[in-house]
Order: C-alpha cells, then structure tokens, then sequence
C-alpha cells in the first residue's frame, strides 16, 4: 500500500454512507536519544532557529496513527484546520471555516482500501483532528 | 570598515542587478508613450519586490528552503507542477529576451550582425555558469550594470523641464492620444518587469548558495531595501530619457537603438560607450540568473542536487538543464525573431504567473515550523495581503487587456 | 520494536501529506538526494531483516520507504505504476525530520541516485571543469 492510495480516497462508512474524503494520514513517530551530528559547525544556532527545525532528535519507526477526513474535498489544504497558525489573515481562518469538522478516524477502525475508496468498521471512532 | 565594505557592496550589486532587459525595454516604450504618466507603477512595483524578495530571502536563510522547494512542499506535485511548466517557460522566454539583449548591446557597440553575436553571448553565459565562483558573478554583472547609471547623467545633459515631467506623474494623466486599455496594458507590463518571478527564484536559491543564516538577514534587508529602490531609481531615469526626447519627436521604441538614442543626443560617443557596457553588463547579469532559475526551478521541484557553490559534476542534471536551457534560448533567437518582442511578451506573461510564486512564500513566511521567531510581522502581512490583491488582479487582467490592446499596438 | 525498547525516547506526531510529502530529501552530507513523492506502508510488525509486508487495512502499519520517480508521474496523472518500479530510500535510512529530510547515509549508496550518477560519469563529469570546486581559486 502507498500513501497516494489512501489521500483524497471517498471515505464511507459501514453502511456505504458517503462520510467525506481522506485529506492527510497521520503518523506517530518514534524519537531516538537526540544525537547531534554537525557539532562542529559553528552558526548551527542560527541556522536552526524554529522548534522544528532545532529538533534534531534522531527518528525512528512511523507508525500509522489513522486517517484525517474531511467533509469537504478538494483545495490544497495547508493544514490551517489542524494547527494554530492565524497569518496572515484572513487565509487560515478561511481554510479553516472550509474545512470544519474534519476528524481523525484510527487506522484499527478502517476496514478496506479498495480503488479510490476507503470504508471504514462499524462502530468506527471520529476522534479531534487538531495536531498536538 | 570590511563590514561596511560588504554592506557598500552589497547595495551596489543590488542596485546594478535590478535592471533587466525588461525594465530596458518596457521603461523606453512606456516612456516613449505615456511619458511619466506610469512611473506610479514603477513605484508599486519596486515596492512589491522589496517586500517579496525580502520575504524569500528570510525564508531561505532561516529554514534553508530556496523558494521552488517550499512551492513543491506547500502546493503539492500537481499545482506546483502547472507552476514549473508555467515558471520554466517564462523564464525561458526571458533567458532569450537577456541573450538576445546582450547580442543587440554588442551589435550597437560594434556593427557585428546580432545573430553572430548571440552563440558567442550565450557560450560566454555557459563558461561563467560552469566556472566562475558565484559571488564573484553576481559582484562583477552587478557593479558593471551599474554604467546604466549613464540614462541618469544623460536626463540631466538633456536639461528637460522638470515641471512638465512632475506634472505627467502626478497626478498620473496619460496623454490624450492613447486608449485606457493600453494604458492599462503597460501598467501590468511594467509591473510585470519589476517583479519578475525569476529574480525570486533566484534571490532566495543565492541566499542558499551564499550559505545565509538568520545573522545574515539584516544585510540582506538593507541590500533589498536600499538597492531596490535606487535600482528602480534607474528605470525612472530610463522612463525620463524617452520622455524627453522620444515622446516629443513621435518615435515608438521597436528597438535598443532607439532606446539609446536620447543618451547619445545628451552626452554623445563617450557616455552612449559606458550605457552600452551597462546594458551588456545588465544583460548578462540577469542571463545569468535567468539560466541559474532555470536550473533552480526544476532542480527544487525534483529534488535534484543543485547549486553553484558544488562541483559541477556533483550537481550533474542542474548543469545540464541550465545548458538545454541555453540551447533553446539561441535556437529561439535563431529564428530571427525580435528580442524585443520576446521581451514584452516575458514581462506579461510574468505578471501572469506571479501569484503561483507568491502566494507559497506568503504562507511560508507565517508558518512557525519554518520560521520559528521569525515570522512575519504585522505590518509586512498587511503589506502582504495589499500585494496579494494587487498581484492577481494584475495577472487575471493581463491576458484580457492584451488581447484586447493587441499587445498594446 | 527492538528499537522502541531500546530507545526510550518520546513520540512525534506528524501528518504524512503536511509534514513529509513533497518534501526534499538530503543525504548525510546535506546534498539533496530527491524529494518524497510517495510512501509506501508496511506491516509494522516486520522485523529489520525480514521482508516487508505490505501494510492491511486496520492492522498495525507503519512506513516503509521513501518512494520516488515513477510514483511522481502517477501521482500526477493518475493511477499506480507497478511494485516493481517503485524507486525506494529505506524509512530507516532516514535520521531527521525538519523543514527536509535528512537520512543517515550518502547519496552515492542509495538506489535512487542512479540518473544523477550516471550523468556524472558520463557527461558532466567528463567535460572540462567539470570537476572543478568552484569555492577554490581557479
């Protein structure tokens, strides 16, 4: 299986209802004792200035979380509806009120991946999509 | 006291390297017809770049991301596919309107037929993209394309009524004898030089090449915010000069010769010699960076190893795109067609894709994960978003209005 | 997960299309290698030296390798080019995740990196200068 069989595949649930589209996949991944491995360079502060960037933990496995769907499909979704970011105005809140009510389902509550299609268990989970 | 030599520099260069053949060209003939009734747009423009490139710049030196990497990354394979079809295209289109551009300075400087020149102009292009270190490139094209200064000296030598060419720009009043669309038509056209996407491209792909970090962005600021403006100083400077002496006598710019021709009336042999080593200074210059876009671009979006700073071997397909590139660009240049039209078309096609490139760097330039502390303010967002208006209407306008004008015809 | 065990360290969560997918790839060196144009999901409960299994629905799962080349080309127009041609950077080649991927290994031992190789050898390499370091005086 490939990601790209899973993003903007039709979502539907148990009884075949339609339920929205898979716009991302989410991943937990494993974070190994931080090593560093450029120790020796000097602008290493400034170059790594962001939180993401600076984190220099060594990763390890990716282990599949679950599925993002979304109601609505289409448009480049740029995650504003997952994360906190608010600039520049007024893009995020826009993507945002689009994309309103996308849940996460777990990945032990899909059931099968056919062609363009994901179908989901009964008794499936829709947990907040937000990113920690 | 190296400190500020690299600061003096820096501004030079940058002010050496903001004019292009487009700036020479669509400056002459909007000069040539409308007077200073335009030089608005030229201030809206310069003002757009700064703020863009500025942009990109931080956005490089903070996360190490040269802009076709973030439009890759933020826009997905398929949109920021139609963007590099549409990006590479256009800056092909401009690689050939540079070419031929330094192919028409020599031709003015010497008799020798263009289309002889321009194989020479474009292997001449490839040695420095193969051989020669990239700051010492950008330093040389830049402080020599600073002779363009000499369009400056020649307004003065002209000795024009200042008054007349105050009243032109402001309030902006286009002469009778010209139809709005066409006015309109240059306004994008104009815009469209100004803020060529290419300069992004490569803007921010030398800022990693140049090894930039957050220490660096208050140079980096200074040099844009400094440079860009006296740079657009200059395409004033041209503007004026057709204002002046074309506008009055009834000649249409069709060609660099024409584009010269007030410079040569004003200060004769000796300052038209130091206006054409600028041009072909300027010229090469942007050859240069046009090639190197061409490169980055495709480069970024596959992933490729890139870059002028590695071995030429170690970064194999990038070399080999910028030499296809220049291939294309002199078999376009030689089907006889005119760079000067290729020229008009590049700027507007470039205010077209425009907002393909800005839009990602916008986003990008407020996403935390990238940019940690350095984010945009609130003053360069409202910016932001007043230029993120401006820029789509310029590019949803300009196809219909060249249509309609018949190219401004 | 001999490697959960032994590391001890916490967890990350990141969503595959936001953080990873179109993302560039750089090798040890930070020489940029390709970027992600796909993932393919395994079984995840897959030992190192085992084959892969490929992921099932609802069963644990986790990623197995970077996929490029091929999968750009379908993923732009459409459908899935075979098993056979999918070029891969083993997950566990991978050190960082930041604003690009960073692997543990040189660009030089990895598959993917044949056209790039070939085009060395071949061409640009062979032309004068091309092996040039253009930081050195000339």
């Amino acid at each position: 299986m490939i990601l790209g069989d899973l993003l903007d595949a039709r979502v539907r649930g148990p009884g075949g209802e339609h339920l929205g589209t898979v716009v991302d996949v989410r991943l937990a991944l494993e974070t190994l004792r931080g090593d560093d491995p450029s120790p020796d360079d000097p602008d290493r502060e400034a170059r790594a200035l962001s939180a993401q960037v600076r984190r220099r933990d060594r990763v390890g496995r990716a282990r599949v979380v679950g599925i993002l769907v979304s109601p609505r499909s289409g448009a480049p979704l740029l995650g504003y509806e997952r994360t906190g970011v608010t600039a520049p105005w007024p893009v995020p809140q826009l993507v945002r009120r689009r994309h309103r009510g996308t849940f996460l389902v777990p990945w032990e509550d899909v059931a099968a991946v056919g062609p363009g299609e994901v179908r989901l268990a009964a008794g499936y989970r829709q947990e907040d999509a937000a990113l920690p | 006291m190296k400190k500020l030599l690299g600061v003096a520099l820096g501004i030079l260069t940058a002010i050496g390297g903001f004019v292009d053949i487009g700036d020479l060209v669509t400056n002459a003939v909007v000069g040539s017809r409308f007077g200073l009734s335009l030089v608005w747009v030229v201030v809206v423009g310069v003002v757009g770049i700064c703020l863009f490139a500025s942009m990109s710049g931080r956005v490089a030196a903070v996360s190490g991301r040269a802009t076709f990497e973030i439009i890759r990354e933020r826009l997905g394979p398929r949109a920021a596919g139609a963007n590099l079809a549409a990006s590479f295209a256009i800056n092909l289109l401009t690689l050939t309107a540079e070419v031929g551009g330094i192919a028409l300075a020599l031709h003015l400087a010497s008799s020798v037929e263009p289309r002889l020149w321009i194989p020479v102009a474009a292997l001449a292009v490839w040695l420095v993209l193969w051989r020669v270190k990239f700051e010492v490139m950008e330093n040389v094209a830049g402080l020599l394309g600073l002779l363009l200064v000499g369009f400056g000296v020649a307004l003065f030598l002209l000795g024009p009524d200042w008054g007349e060419l105050v009243r032109q720009a402001v309030p902006p009043s286009p002469p009778a004898t010209e139809h709005v669309a066409t006015y309109w038509y240059y306004a994008v056209a104009l815009f469209g030089a100004a803020m060529t996407p290419y300069e992004v491209f490569f803007f921010s792909s030398g800022a990693v090449e140049e090894g930039w970090t957050a220490k660096d962005l208050a140079q980096n600021r200074v040099n844009v915010l400094v440079g860009f403006p006296l740079g657009g100083l200059l395409s004033v400077a041209i503007a004026a000069c057709a204002a002046v002496v074309l506008l009055p006598a009834g000649i249409e710019v069709s060609s660099l010769s024409q584009i010269v021709l007030p410079v040569a009336q004003a200060g004769g042999t000796l300052l038209l010699a130091v206006v054409i080593v600028g041009i072909v200074a300027a010229t090469f210059g942007a050859a240069l960076e046009t090639a190197l876009s061409s490169g980055y671009t495709l480069a970024q979006y596959l992933g490729w190893s890139w870059g002028k700073f590695r071995r030429p071997a170690r970064a194999a397909r990038f070399h080999l795109t910028m030499v296809v590139a220049l291939l294309l660009a002199v078999g376009i240049l030689m089907t006889s067609v005119d760079p000067v039209t290729v020229t008009e078309m590049s700027v507007v096609f470039s205010a077209v894709a425009l907002p393909l490139t800005y839009v990602p760097i916008l986003l990008v330039a407020n996403d935390p994960e990238y940019m940690g502390e350095h984010v945009n303010g609130r003053v360069t967002n409202a910016l932001g978003m007043v230029y993120l208006v401006i820029v789509v209407v310029a590019a949803v306008a300009a196809i219909p209005l060249m249509i309609a004008t018949g190219a401004g015809s | 997960m001999s490697r959960e065990s032994s590391s001890g360290a916490g967890v990350r969560v990141v969503d595959a299309r936001l953080h990873l997918l179109s993302r560039q790839v750089l090798d040890v060196d930070g020489e940029p290698v390709t970027t992600v144009d796909d993932l393919e999901l395994v079984a995840a409960d897959a030992r190192d030296d085992d084959a892969p299994r490929d992921a099932a629905p609802g069963e644990p799962a986790e990623l197995g390798a970077i996929l490029t080349g091929p999968v750009l080309v379908t993923r732009l127009l459409g459908g899935r080019p075979p098993a056979s041609r999918w070029e891969r950077v083993p997950w566990r080649d991978v050190g960082h995740v930041g604003t690009a991927l960073e692997l543990t290994v040189r660009a030089d031992s990895l598959d993917v990196h044949w056209p790039e190789g070939w085009l060395r050898e071949h061409v640009v390499g062979r032309i004068p200068g091309g092996r040039h370091d253009p930081e050195e005086a000339s």
